[in-house]
């Protein structure tokens, strides 16, 4: 009975990690700025985003769960290696899936502010991209916006996000 | 640029993914997937749902600055300033990735810098570099007369419909100084498409939203698109 236990502890483990890793690896593998998306994968690749940290959790508590019964049993050096290192492996798994690996790249700019003409040194050729709402206009040099990509910002009353 | 209120629901968005050079935005409130190019979500509890378009402007600082002496530019944000690109960035990248789409017709290079315009039931794409060569360009998408106004600067483009409020189709000329006169009024307009004398004065040109864009990146989502002269 022990070694049936034991053998299902493992296979637990196991399957915890392949679908941890595949949790992971799928929507990294399938959004990749070089690499054309069908519409039915990117749809799949954001259905598994948004599931992904439930998930992940889900496989970590498996593998610890099954861990902590197959460790009770003394099982051999063998087992209880595999055991730990696949529990590690899927906790690793869920720890990564808290992280946007786009925002960590691409820096969002966060609660923007603004200065007046005489303030800004730009030169006269670079360009801007420019909103005027009931008479609150503001312009976003190309510059910046294309390194943060996304802006939240408020203009004359009016929340937008300037995107480039 | 896009409203952040979806039924009343004021959204947050973050970056969250490349979506065929296009990329990918999350909000924060529902946890939603946006396209950023046409402002739909495409997945999570708003799919289906679009954004509303807020009209805008990419023009050359100093034009901007004649015409809104009064408006605020975006601050660097402290520390992130040296990582910005050197000024002539997109010229570099046009010379450097290869696309992962590949639209070779018209004889468009991929990463071409096009005007795209999308209006009257119709897409179509002009050249960058044609627009601002012939300085006033007249033309037609579906069946409505559209302008494209090259500015003083020789680098900001806007467009119009090539119509009169209250008066009707007309034909519009260049003037030398960047300003237009039409063929109906003999008023001049200006780069703002206003009317500043003449018997329209007053009156201005309705806009017409230009996306710029490289070619395989209007192509793929406008794969209708008519091309403006692209041997010319």
């Amino acid at each position: 009975m022990a070694i049936r236990r034991n053998r299902v502890c493992l296979i637990a483990l196991i399957i915890s990690l392949a679908v941890a890793l595949f949790l992971i690896a799928y929507p990294n593998y399938v959004i990749r700025p070089q690499r054309h998306q069908a519409s039915q994968e990117l749809q799949a690749a954001l259905l598994v985003l948004r599931y992904q940290r439930l998930a992940e959790l889900l496989c970590a508590a498996i593998a610890l769960g099954a861990l902590g019964i197959l460790l009770r049993s003394a099982p051999g050096r063998r087992a209880r290696v595999s055991a730990i290192v696949a529990a590690v492996g899927t906790v690793l798994c869920a720890g990564l899936s808290r992280f946007n690996v786009y925002e960590i790249m691409f820096h969002p700019a966060g609660a923007p502010s603004f200065q007046s003409i005489s303030e800004t040194r730009l030169d006269a050729k670079e360009m801007v991209l420019a909103v005027s709402l009931n008479n609150d206009s503001r312009a976003y040099p190309v510059r910046t916006i294309a390194y943060h990509h996304i802006v939240n910002d408020v203009a004359g009353g009016i929340p937008l996000v300037a995107t480039y | 640029m896009w409203g952040r209120k979806v039924n009343g629901l004021l959204l947050t968005f973050h970056l969250a993914g490349i979506n065929n050079q296009n990329f990918l935005m999350r909000d924060e409130e529902t946890g939603s997937y946006w396209q950023q190019i046409s402002g739909r979500a495409i997945s999570g509890p708003l799919a289906g749902t679009a954004l509303t378009l807020i009209p805008s402007d990419e023009l050359s600082f100093a034009l901007w600055k004649s015409e809104r002496p009064a408006g605020r530019v975006l601050k660097d944000v402290p520390g992130e300033a040296d990582n910005y690109a050197p000024k002539d960035w997109d010229v570099k990248l046009q010379q450097s990735f290869p696309t992962v789409l590949n639209f070779p017709e018209h004889g468009l290079g991929n990463r071409e810098i096009m005007l795209g315009i999308e209006a009257f039931g119709a897409a179509r794409a002009y050249r960058y570099d044609q627009v601002i060569r012939e300085k006033l360009v007249r033309d037609f998408i579906g069946s409505e007369p559209v302008i494209l106004l090259t500015g003083s600067d020789g680098q900001s483009v806007r467009a119009f419909r090539e119509k009169i409020p209250s008066i009707g189709d007309t034909a519009f000329y260049r003037d030398p100084d960047a300003t237009m006169i039409d063929s109906s009024t003999g008023s001049r307009w200006n780069f703002q498409g206003c009317a500043v004398d003449g018997k329209a004065k007053g009156t201005c040109l309705e806009r017409v939203a230009i996306i710029k864009d490289f070619w395989f990146d209007w192509r793929n989502y406008h794969p209708a698109t008519s091309v403006y002269r692209p041997h010319g």
